[in-house]
């Protein structure tokens, strides 16, 4: 009956000391992200920072708890650059096909069991965008996975705005014909070209706008204007999602034609679209490495992944973080690095790909996704190694806080 | 897939065909720097010398002659160990469960696809052994047979037939307790038959006896052909194969084994179950959904789930299935999977060798490499379990049925373009590090090298 | 004393009170009355033994001492011996299963929609509502809406319902009913978009049409602002918007109200929760517990029906009585700013009660009558008192 007061009072209670003293994780594999590793390495943490770290001769503050971590392997905690949070009717506004203003922060619901698995599977940040059912579906932000308010563990609030190509936006769209025309199912685009025609438009109108601004009185303001204006002025990431190759080109295509950057996401085909992908100096949230089974293909929308793609994008130098992306059949975020790893990407390479590299990616670097004194004290202790089919996240911290008891 | 990639199959699998024959009966040694023989202790520096098919020898390099005329399999620098054998499998056929389901006198010889991918994705992740089975929708579903993922037919495949009868427990259309009542009825009605037909058979002799029948007159009828292999199982002449779909089965499972001899093939949802699984003392054979979710209703809190853990910490020994596709088809992950929620290395590595070999009647031949035992055997490039292992070579009953340079289909997968006509239009473009020209027709590129496991630590900011 | 029988909400009913009622009408308006009992409820805090209070135009005029002992003699006087008296239940924003009328389903935003224009004095609903023990309601625009409208304070009457109070609550909605896919918006982001972007306007200056008039309005105090909100997404984005445009908010449904406790005490919302069911989650049934340990004030609202079984579990669960009973009458009044109106027996409230055999939150007592602005529209008549009776209870305080 005393469960809730209860739980409420332990949270604080966690909460408080965790920040307060400093633990000290003593005897572990340190592989900091960026950095290279330290064997028989000391962390430190306390008040939710990353106090010290380095090697065994770190000297441990007195007072410290200490906690030996002989045999494990410690690293950042994890960042998904892409993470589908469910409750996918939510996370598109099907009213309209051009929705740049929405903000994906508004429908997060941080007790969704997504929240869960990704803190159980080391994951500390994920950067989680609206659904990909609109052609422009809105504003992105990456939070922390833990907390009970979204607003309390967002690192960053209008992190993206995506946009999507492909069949996705289109998809179960009808033509007009007959009935009432506010009926939802009249919705465009039915086609990949109209799909390109929404951008184009979108921002067209936006160049309008920002070109009348300099003169004219400015008109109504139009918020979803506002967002695109910043994307064309570089003060906002797009994010496109394209899977197949001729989804790759045309979302090259229309930014180039605009002049706004975007990376690119998912990008199953990338192996075939490198050489523009070096051109445009583009980089790519590859989403599910894992997908390339051996036998038998699992892209989505006509893309045809392959398991050299994840090895050619670092021959080629093309700056990529591995997410898990928006393919249902994506497995924990670290394992989606061992394939690549098994694909043919150094073990170094790819742990940064889900760490230091989607942090820098994201702008969230000066906060987490390495070890570095100063930062926010999100890592995971691993039973062995993390790229091991049989590592284990044994804890996970957030802010210094271990999460993998709570709720 | 493109049509182009299947025609360079065909040559493939042709191609491999050949250079099998070719290399019969011969005696061949595989030096390998390190041997996993699963039921002993690991061997460094080792040969395995197999004769006709079977493996004579194996020991350290020291230790063992290979004799002038072997064939040498240098493995230098690779793992060396069994091929992994499957206990119960689905895969492979062309249309798994037969619309009927009280079939028991179909076999799985008229479904198993020699050319389907699945049998190929057996070899190049080491599986030597699968014992194919009729699908889990089925009631009485028809007879399996073992055999190995390599041969152009399904004579050339067969290693051991009439296996035993597919029995499920799965809810057919209607629900479980009409599955169960539908089971229970064609059980009877096999008894029913056999009872009749041997109350006849005595009649027979009794009127004979009394002269009643000539005496030359013998009694010819035989048990109806397709009722034959169902009065075999009521007899416990032929095993059952029993799926269990989750745990409310499992009660009815335990009373079937108490008359028939069962094997049980469980499925994911078995965690309320484990007294009863306990109970049946037996090896079971488990899906290949390893971890499930499970909410708590009050708390909402959601629980994972661990069939294999669960039969481990019961003491029961249990073999893995693999799965279809994605991560679940490769051995190292379903072990690995086990690793994870606390199964021991060698126990989850027997459960896809010892265990299933066991189950299947063949641990005389196949689930570890020993003296007198098929050789079957696979080379590894690496520990079994990394993940960055690849499988270099498969060899079984002494014959290289694999090679990974030769694997097509890794080669398209690893390859930089599309196809050829594509990297043809592209003006400009040349391939870096253009190896030898390749054999098949997909464009080949080296597939990678495996990387440095994390463990000891890669090239730091490669490719920068 | 005669021992006063369980009466059942049955058919019967109405015509065994509609013979006592013409009896009682007549004097009804013209007369005062004082009615009396073992145990008078006037409020939580105002529990009067053997008590009485008299009832002018429909009105608690005076109760226990204060009544002046003339008018006391002159009154009609009704006994009810051992029952006791509570005031009225107030139900929460209901559409009283009138979506057709209070739900505009062309359009998801009409804030400036008035309930009252959807009123049916003589609705079947409302007719019903008396024997629940509900004398009073806030009928609400549909949830149905982004922005439903406005919402009024009605009772159920004798014969039909009358209006209290006009105009009272603004009713906004996120809930899943709200994202409707046949319009948009379809998500709870382009809802959440949509009540930003009036507010913002509201906010903003003078600007805009009387929809955003009315949110203007709203946001400077005129009236309360009720978001219908069940789940965790849904109540946070509602406690974004209030937060960001300083109002403190009643959110209806609640059903995951646990999740953002700090934060619904820490922004001071209301709450309008759910009825109670038996089988519900322990977690569930704890809430109003819970509630009442952080002082979120909260009532309970969905079905009449389910008024009072509602309040029984959640003191089951452990809630105390008197809160109780105060989110089944002051605290909706309260929320909603008509407690001057209905919610207590205190003077100038309307005369809304009810009679039960013993506790109301025992399940064991019997339902006797429901009274509205003093006119009995359920149940059974009380005695007239002997001489003596009268007498005494008149000596009594």
């Amino acid at each position: 009956m005393l469960r809730f007061p209860l739980l409420g009072i332990t949270l604080v209670c966690a909460l408080l000391p965790a920040q307060d003293k400093a633990t000290a994780y003593k005897n572990a594999r340190l592989l900091p992200g960026g950095q290279p590793p330290i064997e028989n390495g000391v962390l430190v943490v306390g008040g939710g920072k990353v106090l010290a770290i380095g090697g065994a001769d770190t000297a441990i503050p007195a007072g410290a708890a200490v906690v030996d971590c002989a045999g494990k392997t410690i690293t950042p905690g994890l960042v998904d650059a892409s993470f589908r949070a469910s409750n996918s009717a939510d996370m598109n506004e099907n009213g309209d096909e051009v929705t740049p203003h929405l903000r994906v922060l508004d429908t997060l619901d941080p007790d969704h069991r997504s929240f869960a698995r990704a803190r159980a599977a080391g994951v500390t940040a994920v950067h989680v965008m609206p659904g990909s059912r609109n052609v422009i579906g809105g504003l992105g932000c990456v939070v922390k996975t833990f907390g009970t308010d979204p607003r309390a563990m967002v690192l960053k609030e209008d992190a993206s705005l995506r946009i999507t190509m492909g069949s996705e936006p289109s998809q179960e769209n009808r033509p007009i014909r007959g009935g009432g025309v506010d009926s939802i199912y009249y919705r465009r685009p039915t086609t990949r070209m109209g799909v390109v025609w929404e951008v184009r438009r979108a921002f067209f109108d936006a160049k309008a706008a920002m070109e009348q601004t300099a003169g004219a009185p400015p008109a109504a303001p139009n918020p979803g204007i506002e967002v695109l204006t910043r994307v064309l002025k570089g003060q906002l990431t797009a994010v496109t999602t394209a899977r197949s190759e001729q989804d790759l080109r045309t979302a090259l295509r229309i930014a180039a034609e605009f002049g706004y950057r975007t990376i690119l996401e998912e990008a199953q085909d990338a192996h075939v679209v490198i050489d523009e992908l070096v051109a445009a100096k583009t980089t790519v949230m590859l989403g599910a490495p894992s997908a390339t089974v051996v036998a038998g293909s699992a892209g989505g929308d006509g893309a045809d992944p392959r398991s050299a793609t994840v090895r050619l994008l670092a021959d080629r130098g093309i700056p990529f973080v591995i997410t898990t992306g928006s393919n249902l059949q994506s497995l924990d975020l670290v394992r989606e690095a061992m394939f690549a790893v098994r694909n043919g990407l150094s073990a170094t390479r790819a742990l940064d790909a889900i760490t230091i590299e989607p942090a820098r990616l994201l702008g969230i670097d000066q906060r987490t996704g390495s070890l570095a004194v100063g930062k926010d004290a999100d890592f995971v202790v691993w039973s062995t190694d993390p790229l091991d089919p049989a590592s284990v996240a044994e804890s996970v911290h957030i802010d210094g806080l271990s999460v993998l008891a709570l709720r | 897939m493109n049509s182009k990639l299947s025609v360079s199959l065909v040559a493939w699998a042709i191609a491999i065909a050949a250079a099998a024959s070719a290399t019969g009966q011969d005696i061949v040694a595989v030096k390998a720097s390190k041997i996993l023989p699963v039921s002993g202790p690991a061997i460094d520096d080792g040969v395995v010398l197999m004769q006709n098919g079977r493996i004579v020898k194996i020991g350290k390099a020291t230790e063992v002659e290979v004799p002038w005329s072997a064939k040498v399999i240098d493995a230098t620098g690779k793992t060396v160990m069994p091929t992994w054998v499957l206990a119960h499998s689905q895969s492979g056929q062309r249309g798994m469960n037969e619309n009927m389901q009280n079939v028991p006198w179909l076999s799985v010889a008229d479904a198993i696809d020699p050319a389907s991918a699945w049998f190929e994705d057996c070899l190049r992740n080491g599986v030597g052994t699968v014992h194919v089975l009729p699908g889990n929708q089925t009631l009485l579903g028809g007879q399996g047979m073992v055999v190995r993922p390599f041969g152009r037919t399904v004579e050339d495949m067969a290693v051991a037939g009439n296996t035993g009868i597919k029995l499920s427990l799965m809810a057919q259309g209607g629900g479980r307790l009409q599955q169960i009542r539908k089971l229970r009825r064609a059980l009877s009605d096999l008894r029913e038959y056999l009872a009749d037909f041997d109350r006849r058979k005595a009649e027979f002799e009794k009127e004979k006896a009394a002269g009643a029948i000539a005496a030359d007159k013998n009694w010819t009828e035989e048990i109806d052909r397709t009722k034959k292999p169902g009065v075999d199982l009521v007899q416990k002449k032929t095993k059952g194969w029993l799926f269990v779909p989750s745990f409310a089965e499992m009660d009815e499972a335990l009373r079937l084994t108490q008359e028939l001899d069962l094997q049980i093939v469980l499925g994911s949802n078995i965690d309320e179950a484990m007294a009863m699984i306990t109970r049946l003392g037996k090896p079971v054979v488990l899906d290949e959904t390893l971890e499930y979710f499970e909410t708590d209703e009050e708390t909402q809190k959601e629980k994972k789930h661990c069939t294999a853990k669960m039969l481990a910490d019961a003491g029961i020994p249990f073999a893995l299935s693999l799965g279809a596709g994605g991560p679940t088809a490769y051995p190292w992950w379903q072990i690995g999977t086990c690793m994870r929620n606390g199964v021991d290395r060698q126990k989850a590595i027997e459960a896809l060798t010892l265990v299933p070999a066991k189950m299947l009647g063949l641990d005389s031949q196949v689930g570890s490499l020993a003296e007198g035992k098929l050789g079957n055997l696979q080379i590894l490039t690496g520990d079994p379990l990394a993940a960055t292992s690849w499988v270099e070579t498969v060899v079984l009953e002494g014959e290289i049925v694999y090679e990974r340079k030769n694997d097509p289909r890794l080669q398209y997968l690893f390859a930089a373009e599309k196809d050829k006509e594509k990297k043809a239009a592209g003006p400009g473009k040349t391939e870096p590090n253009q190896p030898e020209a390749p054999k098949t027709e997909a464009p080949k590129t080296e597939a990678p090298k495996p990387a440095t496991p994390a463990g000891t630590g890669g090239k730091p900011g490669e490719g920068k | 004393m005669e021992r006063l029988l369980p009466v059942r909400a049955g058919r019967a009913a109405p015509f065994v009170s509609f013979a006592a009622c013409l009896c009682l009408l007549s004097p009804s308006r013209a007369q005062d009355i004082v009615v009396t009992a073992k145990k008078v409820v006037l409020a939580t805090d105002a529990v009067l033994a053997d008590g009485a209070f008299l009832i002018r135009q429909g009105k608690v005029a005076f109760a226990g001492t204060d009544i002046p002992t003339e008018a006391r003699k002159k009154a009609t006087v009704i006994d009810y011996g051992d029952a006791v008296i509570v005031p009225g239940f107030v139900l929460p924003p209901t559409t009283l299963g009138r979506d057709r009328d209070l739900a505009e389903a062309s359009l998801p935003f009409t804030p400036d929609l008035r309930a009252i224009e959807a009123f049916d004095p003589w609705q079947e609903e409302l007719a019903k509502l008396p024997a629940f023990g509900v004398t009073s309601l806030l009928l609400s625009p549909s949830p149905r809406n982004i922005a439903g409208g406005i919402g009024a304070l009605v009772k159920p009457g004798q014969d039909n319902g009358v209006v209290a109070t006009a105009e009272v609550h603004l009713a906004l909605s996120l809930t899943q009913v709200a994202r409707n896919p046949e319009r948009p918006p379809t998500s709870l982001m382009g809802a959440v978009d949509m009540l930003r972007s009036a507010f913002t306007m509201a906010k903003a200056g003078t600007g805009g049409g009387p929809d955003v008039a009315v949110l203007r309005s709203a946001l400077g105090g005129s009236r309360r602002i009720v978001i219908h909100a069940d789940l965790h997404v849904e109540l946070a984005a509602a406690l974004d918007l209030a937060r960001e445009f300083g109002f403190e908010p009643v959110l209806v449904g609640a059903r995951e109200a646990e999740k953002v406790l700090p934060r619904i005490v820490a922004q001071k919302a209301a709450l309008v929760l759910e009825p109670l069911r038996p089988e519900q989650r322990q977690a569930q049934l704890r809430l109003p517990t819970l509630l009442a340990e952080a002082g979120v004030p909260f009532c309970f609202g969905g079905r009449a029906d389910q008024l009072r079984t509602s309040a029984v579990l959640a003191v089951r669960a452990g809630l105390d009585r008197k809160a109780a009973l105060q989110a089944l009458t002051r605290t909706p009044a309260q929320l909603f700013d008509q407690h001057t109106v209905v919610g207590s027996l205190r003077a100038g409230c309307g005369a809304d009660f009810l009679v039960f055999t013993g506790d109301p939150l025992d399940l064991t007592s019997a339902h006797v009558a429901t009274f509205i602005d003093g006119v009995r529209v359920f149940g059974e008549a009380g005695n007239a008192p002997k001489p003596h009776n009268a007498a005494a209870a008149a000596g009594a305080r």
